[in-house]
């Protein structure tokens, strides 16, 4: 259910983020594993630094982003614990775990296999 | 692993308080943060938080999705359905309290018949692989080959040549006066049993130690081994009864042993050592103390001595029964050979055969439980028939609701799990009440009960019972939910709402579907009806058969005397006139008189009686008993010819005959003055006396032959005294007897009165338990004919009314109504009377003047259900009958 395109009306968005592009279907679980391999991150953490290492180009919808936490936790690819902040505030961290890097590691090469598969057929006929 | 998964999910939901907390939390925390950066960006404080939450998108959505995520929502569903459930019937008491009182009545029943047939039909003896323990009889072609209990002597003969077991035991009921010294000695159930026993039951002391073999020696046998109950009941479970000595049977024997608390051995009654076609028995209790046998086997005859004794062995791994039977047979023609054999060497007149223990101890009450198992699961079935007509007729006048629902988008199996959550709520609590009933219903009849039946102590709930409870609660919701969830999955949600409210539940669906439930009501109810109404005439039938003697007045004292104390025949005679002369001081007495047997206790002793005369005449086995003079008096029976017993006769050799045995070895001569050989005595016929049903009601009057009391022996003693204050002499008569020896065994007094209530207990609980039955389907089925026909009468107003202006009279009103009734009532009752027939077969042994197809009976049964059915649909048919035209038209 993840990256569902949900319906919002223009005007609601702010023009910082118009050019955003929705993340696609499938590689949400990639990203917020990826962000995880780093250390462990509470839910807004792991959606800044989504959107930080994108360039500010891929924004995480919240109502994909739990859920999928939630999920892959159910999974046991991350686990979670209750943490004080940076801010001393407390918030759930999630952790990847053992499961959850090999399951990286098979995410990883799948985008890769379909991101080539992709360019080779953007590519331009020679 | 799925249970860890269940765990999981039943912590998540009464944790979820918790975890919905953490996730607002979690969001929150996101909240502030997206805050903070916004403010860190610039922004003022209100703007910031309005941007937090416009980014972060609808938070109730957010939290449902991740609530999906964690996978309760269908057991939130579920809940929430059964909440549901509850709030609607609590908006519709009436129905909730006859729908759960239906369902906790036929699951309780249901349930508490079930705890019977499991604890006595299903469940294995309580023994080490018990399903190897076998019963062994013998056949003896003079005795009519019906299964005997075998001579010990040819036991003897099996164990040391058979293979096929790994022991075999041989032991005898006995009721013994049981004192610690000080009381009055109490009767006592006793087994005598060959010292392996336990060793073939495979059970251990629980204290002390079972019999050894040296136990089995004369001289060192004054050994008991007790039972659990008794061991608590006299030493109140104290460790320090091993070794302690009791007085059983006038002996004194030390405690070996305690046996365990699980340990269950059958009664007499039970486990018999005569298997008669027409036998008859009184109800024994469990045996309650054992004790060896000590015998000097060369002094059992060859050939005699059947039917004492019963054997148990257990079959060696892998042998059958067959295999067990024929190595039995072969060794039965070894001794027809043996030169020692005294008797007829023809093959064939000595057989043997081998049964499963189980099936000895419980085969008699097998057709009776079952019987009452399938009346009580048609009950069910009614009633569950009953609660779907019931739901079928609310799930139409809700059909709006659920159109409304299913326009609004609902799925269809959410429609039809709001019917099921409301059957299985109604289940759930009907069935939580209906075990509660079964276990107080249990208690009540074990605590005291005349009924005969195997295994009784063995009667408790287990886990199989609430296995069958919880399915059976299952199967009642889902059969009760079933029609109606079907009729709303058939609902086309646009016809429900277009239709006007008064008509459109009347659908011809709806109402052929609830005439169908009706019919199978019917048939159900009228083979349970049926089955009771021969029940019901069996036990009259008994009840004003003609005894031959008179019970009013009469009350009956039970004395066992010991051959310790009363070997001598004079002292017997001495304790008999003693006692009598103490009896007839009480003041009302009338008469009293001494006899050898407990009328309608059954048959106790039984003697082949030939004339002298004529000795190659057939003489079966017939009833024999020693009477006081005035016995025939006090019971008042009737004196065909020639008189009765006189103090003369205590020097004479005299016997007075039956009617029946008189004709039978004299025809119609003249029996008086001729003479009769009974085991090789010769006895004078001086009298003939009215046949009379002195063993049984349930048996033809029995061919009796009747002696003076002066060389009885020394067996059970009962007194009979005629008083018009019969009831309440008991204790006058334990007093006139201790008088004479206060350590005599006073086993019971009660009245005849009594007496015969109990000889016809189990029938009469049979009865009244399928009465009962009867009486609630009856109910059931009058209620489902009037709610449909009711409901009707409501859809079909206006075609009524339209009916009526176009000039249709009262009468052919309720005609109308009757006539809709009227198929399904009687195919329904025709089915029903088929069925019945088809099974009333199995049941023909329980029945008793009545034969399975009696036409009277289904005469009166169908003409009472017509009845009733007719009283059913009265008042709706006069509801439609009074049907304004006008205002049924207008009403449109």
């Amino acid at each position: 259910m993840e990256g569902l395109i949900r319906g919002k009306t223009v005007g609601e968005k702010t023009q910082r983020y118009q050019n955003r592009i929705e993340i696609l279907q499938g590689t949400l679980d990639l990203l917020i594993l990826q962000t995880l391999q780093w250390g462990p991150q509470h839910g807004y953490g792991i959606s800044v630094a989504i959107r930080n290492r994108s360039g500010e180009l891929l924004q995480v919808d919240t109502g994909s982003l739990y859920p999928a936490l939630h999920r892959l936790e159910k999974q046991k690819w991350i686990k979670a614990e209750w943490r004080i902040s940076e801010n001393k505030q407390r918030a759930k961290f999630y952790q990847l775990t053992a499961a959850g890097k090999k399951q990286l590691t098979r995410e990883r090469s799948k985008w890769s296999q379909l991101s080539d598969a992709i360019a080779g057929v953007l590519q331009p006929e020679e | 692993m799925w249970v860890q998964r269940l765990w999981f999910k039943f912590r998540t939901l009464f944790l979820r308080r918790r975890i919905a907390q953490r996730l607002d939390d979690e969001i929150q925390f996101h909240l502030e943060q997206q805050i903070a950066e916004n403010i860190a960006a610039g922004v003022s404080r209100d703007e910031a938080g309005y941007a937090a939450r416009r980014l972060f998108g609808n938070v109730s959505w957010v939290k449902e999705e991740v609530r999906v995520m964690w996978g309760w929502t269908l057991w939130e569903t579920i809940f929430r359905e059964l909440r549901y459930a509850a709030r609607t019937l609590r908006k519709s008491p009436g129905f909730a309290a006859t729908a759960f009182l239906t369902l906790a009545m036929g699951i309780g029943a249901s349930t508490a018949v079930f705890t019977v047939v499991d604890s006595v039909l299903l469940k294995p003896l309580a023994f080490h692989e018990s399903g190897r323990l076998v019963a062994c009889w013998e056949s003896v072609r003079f005795l009519g080959d019906d299964a005997t209990g075998p001579n010990p002597r040819h036991v003897e003969v099996w164990r040391q040549r058979a293979t096929a077991f790994s022991g075999l035991t041989y032991l005898r009921n006995a009721a013994m006066g049981l004192t610690l010294g000080a009381e009055h000695p109490r009767l006592t159930s006793a087994v005598v049993t060959t010292p392996n026993l336990f060793e073939i039951l495979q059970v251990h002391a629980l204290q002390g130690r079972t019999f050894v073999p040296e136990d089995g020696v004369q001289g060192h046998d004054n050994v008991a081994v007790l039972t659990y109950p008794l061991w608590q009941d006299l030493f109140h479970g104290d460790p320090g009864a091993v070794g302690a000595t009791i007085r059983l049977g006038d002996v004194s024997r030390q405690v070996v042993g305690v046996l365990p608390a699980k340990f269950h051995f059958p009664s007499g009654s039970a486990l018999r050592s005569f298997r008669r076609g027409d036998q008859s028995v009184s109800v024994a209790s469990d045996p309650t103390v054992f004790i060896p046998a000590a015998l000097d086997i060369t002094k059992f005859p060859w050939n005699g001595n059947y039917g004492n004794w019963i054997t148990l062995g257990r079959l060696n791994p892998g042998v059958t029964l067959a295999q067990a039977s024929a190595q039995l047979n072969t060794i039965q023609a070894q001794i027809l050979g043996d030169p020692s054999w005294p008797a007829d060497r023809r093959a064939g007149t000595l057989g043997a055969w081998v049964q499963p223990m189980q099936e000895a101890v419980v085969g008699g009450s097998r057709t009776a439980l079952w019987l009452l198992m399938a009346s009580v699961l048609s009950l069910m079935l009614i009633a569950c028939l009953n609660l779907a007509n019931a739901q079928l007729g609310r799930a139409l006048t809700r059909s709006r609701e659920s159109a409304v629902r299913a326009a609004l988008g609902a799925a269809k199996w959410r429609l039809m799990w709001s019917v099921l959550a409301e059957n299985l709520l109604l289940a759930a609590l009907g069935g939580a009440a209906g075990i509660l009933l079964a276990k107080t219903a249990l208690d009540l009849f074990m605590r005291d009960t005349p009924v005969g039946l195997p295994r009784l102590s063995e009667i408790h709930l287990n886990l199989n019972v609430l296995l069958f409870s919880t399915l059976l609660t299952f199967g009642a919701s889902l059969v009760s939910a079933l029609l109606p969830a079907l009729r709303l999955l058939a609902t086309d949600p646009q016809a429900s709402l277009q239709q006007s409210s008064s008509r459109s539940f009347g659908s011809r669906h709806g109402n052929r579907l609830r005439r169908w439930l009706i019919g199978m009501q019917v048939a159900g109810c009228t083979a349970l009806l049926l089955v009771t109404g021969l029940f019901s005439k069996s036990l009259l039938h008994l009840l004003a058969e003609d005894k031959g003697f008179d019970t009013a007045e009469v009350a009956v004292a039970e004395v066992r005397l010991t051959p310790q104390s009363y070997g001598e025949d004079q002292s017997r005679v001495n304790f008999d006139d003693a006692v009598l002369t103490n009896l007839r001081a009480i003041p009302g007495v009338e008469a009293a008189a001494m006899v050898s047997a407990m009328p309608l206790g059954g048959e106790s002793w039984v003697e082949f009686v030939q004339r002298v005369d004529k000795p190659e005449q057939e003489s079966p086995l017939i009833n024999f008993r020693w009477v006081s003079p005035g016995y025939f008096e006090t019971t008042r029976q009737r004196l065909v010819a020639g008189r009765f017993f006189e103090e003369r006769d205590r020097n004479l050799s005299n016997v007075v005959l039956s009617e029946g045995e008189a004709k039978a070895l004299w025809g119609n001569d003249d029996p008086l003055g001729g003479q009769v050989k009974i085991e090789g005595r010769i006895f004078t016929v001086i009298g003939v006396v009215a046949d009379s049903r002195n063993t049984s009601l349930k048996t033809p009057p029995a061919r009796m032959a009747y002696v003076h009391y002066k060389d009885r022996p020394p067996f059970p003693t009962y007194f009979v005294v005629r008083a018009p204050n019969a009831g309440g002499l008991v204790s006058a008569m334990r007093q006139a007897i201790w008088k004479y020896d206060p350590e005599v065994t006073i086993a019971r007094v009660k009245t005849l009165g009594a007496q015969l209530t109990d000889s016809l207990a189990t029938e009469r609980f049979e009865t009244l338990v399928l009465l009962s039955f009867g009486a609630a389907a009856l109910l059931l089925a009058m209620l489902g004919i009037y709610s449909v026909l009711s409901y009707s009468v409501v859809t079909r107003k206006q075609e009524i009314g339209v009916r009526m202006a176009l000039g249709a009279t009262r009468a052919k009103v309720y005609a109308l109504i009757f006539a809709e009734a009227g198929t399904p009532v009687f195919a329904g009752v025709i089915t029903g009377l088929v069925a019945s027939l088809l099974a009333s077969r199995a049941i023909q042994n329980l029945l008793y003047g009545t034969r399975a197809v009696d036409p009277p009976v289904i005469l009166i049964v169908t003409g009472l259900f017509l009845l009733s059915a007719v009283a059913a649909a009265f008042l709706p048919a006069q509801r439609a009958a009074s049907v304004e035209p006008m205002e049924a038209l207008r009403s449109e």
